[in-house]
């Protein structure tokens, strides 16, 4: 069987280069876009995804990990308690007041850390070394991006709720998404926040299991102990999952996305529909010939769909090969850039969606391929 | 004579701006086997119409077409369709032929869409070329080509299905006179050799030397309908 199709779409590819250049644009346009807003707004999971616990414990209810409410001592107790946890430490989230020496007061938030050598929280950004120069009174740690916003240097003195502190490291990877970080000891922490619980009580319990596959029982299990419950168990994706979703929604970001979602969606949507249609028109005597010869108006129809098809598929691996490029680029300049395959997935879906609403136009067109037409 | 088409009293009326004209008026007419059948006539006389009225593109408002055991208004779109692709031939004046396809892939092309066999495809298709003397050009595209090798490209195509009746709409009139007189020789050829009927609409005067019969029409209706010559016979093939 000859492919009209194909051998057209290879012959008059010039003709079709616009519409799969617009596919590739709209996919190109969401992913980043999707991908972007992602890394921005994931920076709201940050205390989760820069620590390496398996599972955490806290206030039930919570919709994000900043909104943390202090959950009582004893439920340390109950980690304890069961066997297949083999480590469990508090985090503490307060705020306070930073003042520098030069310059205003700023707004931070005050995470407090275990400080043993084998401490989970925040490990994938506070190397041993730091966290063990963090169990000096008043020794803290910030994102080294947020120095100037704090008007500070590595040994530098400040007040934070006027209490003395004294920069001793810097973190990479810890930056909030406008509000600064401090990261100090649970007893510093305790200090400087005096609303923190001082009574063994934290604002997390992290913990890990000792076996992978005994996780989510341990879970369900501590999930349903007492009621009304008195603490929460996320699995640590799941807790940075919901972070990521509360700031997407609470912060407006997610209505520009749907905004320039659509906006891609359009305009594939009308490049695509516009090249096709234009392939059919200048293609209308050709299929009226075959109407003549007797060729069913839906064979005509698989044509234009398979042609439609190749575009979308076309447009899609561009897509695909562009995002990827741009994501290697954010990475070697560290711009928050999170390409996930649901977006990967979401966008090309809506590509292809693009491509099926062209598709349609065009055989709209195809009505015009009437063989009576041709004779004159 | 046996008649393959036959069509009795056919009406055609058409709204142009709110005024009815009666394109064609109580037309009946027979398509013999065999024979190479010239339709002329000035322009607007309804040629066109009748063409498409007989070969199953559009309806009559009145009358009937029977072919074979078909009465063609009294089929579907999907039948006229198979019937169109089973039994008919076309050649337009524009050549129509895909840009992108070559002149055998042209010709496979309908063979495609009868589900014939690849092999057996490009076989028929070889020889339909071949038939009108262009199987060394084969490999060529429409750009490649000149006005007459197109048109006898378009000529493959519509003779490589076989068909029973060939309609063929101003088939020279792009041409200049050797390329038209070449393709009137294919037309009459494939008459004479495969007993196929051959129906040309054309207003070309040059081709009525060439006829087996003249129908002449003026404002809708058919005004004369001569055999200039005798006309031999032949079986191959029928519609059932």
């Amino acid at each position: 069987m000859i492919s009209i199709a194909r051998k057209t779409l290879l012959h008059d590819w010039r003709r079709f280069l616009p519409a799969a250049v617009a596919v590739a644009f709209s996919g190109v346009l969401m992913t980043v876009q999707g991908a972007l807003l992602l890394g921005i707004v994931s920076a709201n999971a940050l205390y989760v995804t820069q620590s390496s616990a398996d599972y955490w414990v806290g206030f039930p209810g919570t919709q994000s990990v900043e909104l943390g409410r202090t959950v009582p001592a004893d439920t340390a107790a109950e980690l304890y308690a069961e066997a297949g946890v083999s480590h469990t430490e508090p985090l503490l989230i307060g705020s306070g007041d930073w003042r520098a020496a030069q310059g205003g007061g700023v707004s931070v938030t005050i995470i407090g850390i275990e400080s043993a050598a084998d401490a989970k929280g925040l490990d994938r950004v506070i190397p041993r070394a730091l966290r063990n120069l963090l169990s000096a009174p008043g020794a803290i740690a910030i994102d080294a991006a947020d120095a100037g916003k704090l008007s500070v240097k590595l040994g530098d003195r400040a007040e934070i709720n006027g209490r003395a502190v004294e920069l001793i490291g810097f973190i990479d990877g810890l930056r909030g998404l406008g509000g600064v970080n401090v990261v100090a000891s649970l007893q510093t922490a305790r200090t400087l926040d005096t609303a923190l619980p001082a009574d063994g009580g934290a604002t997390y319990f992290l913990y890990n299991v000792k076996r992978a596959g005994e996780g989510e029982s341990i879970a369900r299990r501590l999930n349903n102990r007492g009621s009304p419950p008195r603490y929460e168990v996320w699995r640590a994706g799941m807790l940075a999952d919901m972070s990521t979703l509360y700031m997407l929604l609470d912060s407006g970001a997610g209505i520009a996305f749907v905004f320039a979602t659509l906006i891609a969606m359009l305009i594939g949507a009308v490049i695509t529909s516009q090249t096709l249609m234009a392939a059919v028109a200048g293609t209308i005597p050709q299929y009226a010939t075959l109407r003549a010869l007797g060729v069913p108006f839906p064979r005509l129809r698989k044509i234009v769909v398979e042609q439609a098809a190749w575009v979308g598929l076309a447009g899609l691996v561009a897509s695909l090969v562009i995002s990827l490029t741009i994501a290697l680029l954010a990475a070697i300049y560290r711009v928050p850039f999170d390409l996930r395959i649901s977006v990967i997935a979401g966008a090309s879906g809506v590509v292809l969606l693009v491509a099926m609403v062209a598709c349609m136009l065009a055989i709209h067109r195809l009505r015009d391929a009437d063989p009576a037409s041709l004779l004159r | 004579m046996r008649p393959v088409l036959q069509a009795t009293h056919i009406e055609k009326s058409f709204n142009v701006q709110n005024i009815r004209t009666r394109a064609l008026i109580d037309v009946t007419v027979d398509i013999c086997r065999a024979e190479f059948t010239l339709m002329i006539g000035p322009s607007g006389c309804g040629k066109s119409t009748l063409l498409a009225i007989l070969s199953g593109m559009s309806s009559p408002d009145q009358g009937a077409v029977h072919v074979g055991s078909f009465n063609l208004s009294e089929l579907t779109d999907e039948q006229r369709d198979l019937f169109r692709l089973k039994y008919c031939g076309f050649i337009f004046q524009g050549f129509n032929l895909f840009p992108a396809l070559t002149a055998l892939e042209q010709v496979q092309v309908p063979l495609d869409y009868m589900n014939i066999p690849e092999d057996e495809a490009r076989e028929r298709a070889l020889l339909a070329l071949d038939h009108v003397g262009l199987s060394k050009r084969k490999h060529l595209r429409p750009a490649e080509m000149s006005g007459g090798e197109k048109q006898r490209v378009a000529i493959a195509r519509a003779i490589v299905k076989r068909p029973v009746i060939l309609f063929a709409d101003e088939p020279t009139s792009a041409l200049d006179s050797e390329n038209g007189r070449n393709v009137i020789e294919i037309l009459r050829a494939t008459a004479k050799e495969t007993g196929t009927a051959v129906l040309c609409v054309s207003h070309d005067m040059r081709l009525l030397s060439k006829a087996d019969r003249v129908l002449q029409m003026e404002d809708g209706r058919l005004l004369r309908d001569e055999r200039p010559n005798a006309v031999s016979q032949s079986t191959e093939r029928d519609v059932p």
